[in-house]
């Protein structure tokens, strides 16, 4: 599967790619707030007025690639929550009018496929349409969506995204879980945080992949792989099986991308994966930019696409840095330690 | 004639309900329809359920007849004219 074209909103300055001129912008907790766009120009005020802030944000991110990109036909979604913050909104109003008349437009958008739904109906994509909501691997799950799908033979071209709002509803409800850090942190200091918890972010990002390669083709999602409740020694088993299934060895890989999100409960299958296959590459982290989320990969996605394309990452990306070209890449991230995923990438 | 204090009162409520951007009370004529070709507002009919909402939440009137919903909500004025008539003030 063959990156065409893509799109990004997140806390930094990646919708027209400053981050890769001006470097990573620190941030500060206790969440990290996507840097929205203008819309104005994208969405008509009418449509505006009703969306939430993840579908503002798929829908900045999708529509003008549906506009670009003609022969789109079909859309994958990855978003776990959608818009909680909605659905919380119409339960709400449930109880606090006594089960009286509701308002439309809470329900209407308190699903996460109603991404996926506006994107087509503004779009006028009329095929496949799919949302993957299974938390932490939802993204992955798109992933493997879009790949059989072409390898099926029945579509050619697809918007493949996937991401996250953090409203106050999701702060709270994850905050309760014991998901953020309980100390005032910065970005820069997160991934040497010896405590419990990481930064909350927000954000989404969007692909127009091809089942064959092209003249535009930018990168190469070769597979994905998910794993859930396992050890430190079944994630190197599940990383070495994706990569050896794909025709390559360990060594092949040249740069890892990593979820590293600075909670000292769950970082620990990170360096243990990095120690013990993959001591001579490049290593790339990416929540010291975004904070973390549900489907957070579609970020590293988008990092490693830029990086496999040519751009210059900012130095705040690089745990370690060699001197390997860059060819092969491998993208590992967890959930809550619970949730584990994998995506091969490579050069075109 | 629908008084005036409960027509700018309006104005503000049917902004801050239909989420309209952009848009302050005094660029919604008061006499101007709401719905239909004429109207500069563009509202469709997710507003006019949002409309029958606002009603009955801020001043306890019940519309159930889409008929009369429709005279009811064919302008401010008149809106505030029928909550005059039936409406908690």
């Amino acid at each position: 599967m063959f990156i065409r074209d893509l799109s990004c909103i997140s806390p930094q300055a990646t919708y027209f790619d400053a981050l890769f001129e001006n470097g990573a912008e620190e941030l500060h907790g206790p969440k990290l707030w996507a840097k929205e766009p203008s819309y104005k120009e994208i969405i008509p005020n009418k449509l505006l007025r009703r969306m939430s802030k993840l579908t503002r944000m798929s829908v900045g991110t999708g529509l003008p690639l549906i506009k670009k990109h003609k022969d789109i036909e079909g859309i994958i979604i990855a978003s776990s929550n959608g818009s909680l913050d909605r659905s919380m909104r119409f339960l709400n109003q449930i109880i606090d009018y006594n089960e009286g008349t509701l308002t439309p437009t809470d329900f209407v958008q308190s699903t996460p496929n109603s991404i996926a739904g506006v994107l087509a109906l503004m779009g006028k994509i009329t095929g496949y349409n799919t949302t993957h909501v299974n938390q932490g691997l939802s993204f992955e799950a798109s992933v493997l969506d879009a790949l059989m799908l072409f390898e099926e033979g029945k579509s050619k071209q697809l918007l493949l995204g996937g991401g996250e709002e953090m409203s106050d509803e999701n702060y709270n409800i994850d905050s309760q879980r014991g998901l953020h850090k309980a100390e005032d942190i910065s970005t820069s200091e997160l991934l040497h945080s010896t405590t419990k918890g990481t930064l909350p972010g927000e954000g989404f990002a969007m692909f127009v992949v091809d089942a064959n390669k092209n003249s535009e083709s930018l990168a190469e999602i070769v597979d994905a792989d998910m794993i859930c409740h396992a050890s430190k020694e079944e994630i190197v088993k599940k990383a070495k099986y994706l990569i050896t299934k794909n025709g390559m060895s360990p060594r092949d890989i040249d740069t890892l991308f990593l979820g590293r999100n600075g909670d000292i409960r769950t970082d620990f299958y990170y360096n243990h994966l990095q120690n013990t296959l993959f001591s001579d590459q490049n290593i790339c982290f990416y929540k010291n930019l975004t904070g973390d989320y549900y489907t957070v990969s579609t970020f590293a996605t988008w990092l490693a696409a830029k990086f496999l394309g040519g751009a210059k990452l900012p130095e705040e990306c690089f745990w370690k840095q060699t001197t390997n070209a860059v060819q092969n890449v491998l993208l590992y991230n967890n959930y809550d330690g619970e949730q584990h995923g994998f995506i091969l990438m490579r050069t075109v | 004639m629908a008084n005036e204090e409960l027509v700018n009162k309006l104005k503000e409520q049917i902004i801050q309900y239909l989420n309209l951007i952009d848009v302050t009370p005094e660029d919604i004529k008061s006499e101007a329809p709401l719905f239909g070709p004429d109207s500069e507002m563009e509202l469709d009919s997710i507003d006019a359920i949002e409309l029958t909402v606002l009603l009955e939440r801020e001043y306890g009137i019940k519309i159930t007849d889409p008929k009369k919903g429709r005279k009811v909500m064919s302008s401010v004025d008149k809106m505030a004219d029928y909550i005059l008539e039936n409406g908690m003030v």
